[in-house]
């Protein structure tokens, strides 16, 4: 105050400045005074102006370029700031069974969700909505907290698959519940259970390969899809297209405005050639005693699987979400395998059904005739070794039928130390053996028919002629699975037609057009072989209806069954051998096969079954293909 | 003190009038888009604006009754009104944004700092015009000013408003330089200046202050937060193009991508929603006003008139380039506003008066005798 003080008086001080007369008399203006250093300051406010401009210049030249040169980037840079688009998943394929029933389909599940829009979390809110799910609050204050670090426009998922009841609940308490929302979701339904588990296979979150591996903009992480069985080998025929919305979005990611949309493409529906009631009998009667195994089913003059089991099932419901190493372990350690589909991945000896090829075989190359007698004394003996037939007092004379019937080694012995095992082998190749049958499984094996080219490559040591014998009656090097000897079945009771075994009968688009249609497909035609094969069929109705048939646990009253029953040997152990059959370690037992096929006149299914550890053909596997069969004809026993 | 005569009436300046009500609705269009909000209404701070905006007007025809002459005296009384109101602000607080920068008057709520940059316009035209140019100020015939823009500074800075203190120094500087400096007190200026903001920036900054120079210099390394907004607004600005998107049609302002998009980035909607054109429309009618204010200058009837019309334009002037320069990513975030263009009270009404001040000042270019 004292300096303002100072500078007033030195103010007074100060001479007024001249007073000049206006040109305007009336107004009596006075004009500026002649003072240089007013002159000199306005001379800088001048310089001051053409700064001004400068910036202005700088400002116009610096928009010129944001908007006008690099404008397209911008706008570019603008719309992505703004749009988000939302994948719609399209709903998955259907699968039906044969009669139409379904097997596998989609059902909406009910999620709560909270939308974190608002931006706060209200206690009062969580209180009603714990109070609506009758949960503890802190299990929502868990899922909430777990979501703390997503973006927030990310809703958090507190409850799924609510039921209906609670669903209503909520939407009738909407204007109390601000922030929550009812989030619609297909979930897959298996209509079956764990039955046709191994075939239908189940869904689970994409890994990374498979997302590799897809071709761009189909798959994103966190997708579903198939895992196994068909879900996994007709996923681009199930998954269909996915639809897209564009959402105008806020800056915190919020959806502000819907712009456009892309309707989703269902997913088409499988019709499969499969009949479920016969799947799940087969997989009933397998369940009893914990059976390990495989039953397959298929239409003789089509190659159509009707059921394809494999024993024991696996549990879907583990796998769904991701299976924890625990529970994978204890499948990988149980002896009886469930993770493996036998029926195609099971490889065993076929035992005496292979007699079938050797019969086919021995006629077809003249080596025998119907009617040569060849005399079973129980053993036969060879080089140095004797080869022992199953029954220890012999069969004595056999001609081929009760060969078959009886399934007489030593018969088989000789017709196969005649053919030789080359001779063999092309038989067997021709009926199927040894090489993927090509149906809609996965990891299919081949089997093995052994050569001496073959044991020549693979061992380096030439082929001996005792192991001719052992691949006679399906020992030895010989390995088939059960879908290729139940093949082989069918093209002996079809007279000689190898069809690829199939599982889909149509594929329809989701109003029921029909967009495949299965056409039986031909692998091999055996031509001039009709007399044999009818030869080798009496042997076989012989087997299950004649008096010492082996196969006749698998007679039917009113059906006239043909079969061939076996017995694999899994290891000969000398220590084994005078031991009672119920005392074997299980994993030493022999394997039983069965395979049959019926009506023996007109036959219209083939039915292989495979017990691991079952000890007899006859008695282990042999019920089980007749109960198999009594489904099936459940109507005209 | 009131020497009206309705003669005055013939030298009323109707162009700055004229400008003003030109750049005001466009500053009110431009608040209406970027604050609405859906719905029939316009929002509450758009009607605030407004109100203060008819306010400010009223105000200037009141001050045109003044002789801008008084101020030569007056202005003392003000600057000293205006530290009680800072030093009143600095410890009794309202904040904001975690500043102090409120004092609460009941009727509106005052950001002291505002008025305060308008005071030291006139302290300092009234100062220098009563000293004699003659070869150039020396140092010691600056530090005198120098202590009266340092006290304002230190309050300001404190509160803390690095912009409006920075802004405090640019009138000092931009003062001091207009009136004539040798050139020896030129180059100790600068060195005195190096080295003062060095210190400054290491020991008087705020850690934020700092971060967003820092930010400025290195935009990517910080994307979502300093660099982020001068990205977005960078957006906003390119994304008009030739013509814009549009009135209300923005989509970086309405969709909440711009921070800030009704005050220190206002520019940005409007350069979205109006493009080149409308952008450079905006500058044209802004920088003819300043250049107007400087023809003002030019016909300024005394020193003082003349000295504080210079300082005026500075002000608005400064705060405008400074705003636009960071807008357009020249330049760090640092909270300066668009005068007469971004919302803010306090702002519009100090540079409602700016302006009234200029217009008094051209109306009285003559001498009224008698």
């Amino acid at each position: 105050m004292k300096n303002i003080r100072k500078r007033r008086s030195r103010k007074e001080k100060q001479p007024l400045p001249p007073v000049l007369e206006a040109p305007d008399a009336q107004l009596t203006l006075i004009t500026p005074r002649d003072d240089a250093e007013l002159d000199f300051l306005k001379k800088r406010a001048l310089i001051s102006s053409i700064a001004l401009i400068s910036f202005f210049a700088i400002l116009v030249a610096r928009l010129w370029y944001l908007q006008i040169q690099e404008g397209e980037t911008y706008a570019s840079l603008a719309d992505n700031n703004r749009v988000r688009y939302v994948e719609i998943a399209p709903p998955r394929g259907n699968i039906f069974d044969s009669l139409g029933k379904e097997v596998v389909t989609n059902r909406p599940s009910f999620n709560v969700v909270l939308s974190r829009e608002d931006n706060r979390l209200d206690d009062e809110l969580l209180k009603k909505v714990a109070a609506v799910l009758d949960v503890d609050i802190s299990t929502l204050l868990d899922r909430i907290r777990k979501m703390s670090d997503t973006p927030g426009h990310i809703p958090i998922r507190l409850a799924e698959d609510i039921v209906w009841e609670k669903v209503a609940l909520i939407e009738n308490n909407r204007l109390e519940l601000p922030g929550i929302r009812i989030e619609v979701v297909p979930l897959r339904v298996y209509h079956y259970g764990n039955y046709a588990s191994h075939l239908i296979g189940y869904l689970g979150e994409i890994n990374k390969e498979q997302l590799d591996a897809a071709e761009p903009g189909i798959y994103r992480g966190g997708d579903l899809v198939g895992k196994m069985g068909l879900e996994n080998l007709y996923e681009p025929v199930l998954r269909g297209e996915k639809g897209k919305e564009y959402m105008e979005v806020n800056a915190l990611g919020f959806e502000q405005k819907y712009l456009k949309g892309i309707e989703p493409l269902p997913g088409a529906d499988l019709h499969l050639t499969v009949n479920m009631e016969l799947q799940q009998a087969a997989e009933e009667i397998m369940a009893r005693d914990d059976k390990a195994g495989a039953v397959v089913a298929v239409e003789v003059n089509s190659g159509r699987v009707l059921a394809a089991a494999s024993s024991p099932q696996l549990k879907l419901d583990e796998f769904i979400g991701g299976i924890s190493t625990k529970a994978w372990q204890a499948l990988l350690d149980d002896p009886r395998h469930p993770l493996i589909n036998k029926v195609v991945q099971g490889q065993y000896p076929p035992a005496s059904t292979y007699k079938i090829v050797t019969a086919l075989a021995g006629l077809g190359e003249r080596v025998i005739s119907p009617d040569s007698i060849i005399f079973c004394p129980g053993h036969y003996r060879f080089g140095n070794r004797t080869y022992r037939c199953w029954k220890r007092g012999g069969h004595g004379a056999v001609n081929l039928e009760r060969a078959l019937s009886e399934s007489c080694d030593v018969y088989f012995y000789q017709v196969g130390q005649r053919l030789g095992v080359d001779r063999l082998a092309e038989y067997a190749r021709r009926l199927g053996l040894g090489k993927k049958t090509g149906v809609d499984m996965e990891h299919e094996k081949s089997g093995l028919i052994p050569t001496a080219e073959w044991k020549k490559k693979r061992f380096n040591v030439p082929w001996q002629d005792g192991e001719t014998l052992s691949v006679a009656i399906g020992q030895g090097f010989v390995l088939a699975t059960p879908i290729q000897v139940c093949m082989m079945t069918a093209a002996l009771a079809n007279g000689g037609t190898l069809y690829r075994p199939a599982l889909i009968e149509t594929i329809r688009d989701p109003d029921g057009h029909v967009l495949e249609q299965f056409e039986p497909e031909v692998l091999e035609r055996f031509v001039g072989q009709g007399q044999n094969m009818r030869l080798v069929r009496a042997g076989l109705i012989e087997a299950v209806n004649g008096k010492r048939g082996t196969g006749r646990p698998a007679r039917l009253d009113n059906i006239t069954v043909a079969g061939k029953t076996g017995t694999a040997q899994v290891v000969r152990l000398k220590q084994y051998q005078h031991l009672k059959e119920e005392d074997i370690p299980y994993q030493y037992r022999d394997h039983a096969w069965f395979t049959c096929f019926a009506p023996a006149e007109n036959p219209e299914i083939a039915v292989t079954v495979l017990v691991e550890h079952g000890l007899h053909g006859s008695s282990g596997a042999g019920p089980i293909a007749r109960a198999v069969l009594e489904a099936y004809f459940a109507d005209r026993l | 003190m009131f020497r009206f005569d309705r003669r005055l009436i013939h030298y009323f300046d109707w162009v700055m009038l004229l400008l003003l009500i030109l750049i005001s609705s466009m500053a009110l269009a431009n608040l209406f888009s970027s604050t609405w909000s859906g719905g029939p209404a316009a929002s509450p701070i758009f009607y605030k604006q407004l109100y203060v905006t008819l306010v400010g007007l009223a105000l200037i025809i009141l001050l045109l009754g003044f002789d801008y002459k008084e101020l030569e005296t007056l202005g003392f009384v003000l600057y000293g009104a205006v530290i009680l109101l800072l030093i009143y602000a600095a410890f009794s607080v309202h904040t904001v944004a975690g500043t102090q920068r409120w004092i609460n008057l009941g009727f509106m709520r005052l950001q002291p700092s505002e008025p305060a940059k308008l005071v030291m316009v006139i302290v300092l035209a009234s100062y220098f015009s009563h000293r004699e140019i003659g070869e150039g100020f020396r140092l010691r015939d600056i530090i005198k000013p120098g202590l009266l823009t340092a006290l304002p500074f230190g309050l300001i800075l404190i509160q803390p408003d690095l912009g409006t203190a920075l802004m405090i120094a640019v009138i000092y500087g931009s003062m001091i330089l207009f009136v004539k400096l040798r050139w020896t007190t030129i180059a100790v200026l600068g060195t005195l200046g190096a080295s003062g903001a060095f210190v400054f920036w290491k020991y008087l900054l705020k850690d934020y202050q700092r971060r967003r120079i820092e930010t400025f210099l290195n935009p990517e390394g910080d994307p979502m937060n300093q660099g982020y907004q001068i990205m977005q607004s960078k957006i906003a600005v390119g994304s008009g193009q030739v013509f814009g998107k549009g009135f209300m049609e923005g989509t970086q302002g309405h969709l909440h991508f711009l921070p800030e998009r009704h005050t220190d980035f206002a520019f940005s909607v409007w350069a979205e929603e109006w493009g080149f054109a409308g952008s450079v429309f905006f500058l044209g009618c802004y920088f003819f006003m300043l250049l107007w204010g400087m023809n003002i200058a030019l016909s300024a009837r005394d020193k003082f008139g003349v000295l504080l019309a210079f300082g005026l334009v500075m002000l608005i002037f400064w705060q405008a380039v400074i705003n636009l320069l960071m807008i357009m990513g020249f330049l760090p975030v640092v909270g300066i506003p668009l005068p007469l263009f971004s919302y803010g009270g306090s702002s519009l009404l100090t540079t409602l008066i700016c302006i009234g001040l200029l217009m008094n000042i051209r109306m009285r270019r003559y001498q009224v005798k008698g």
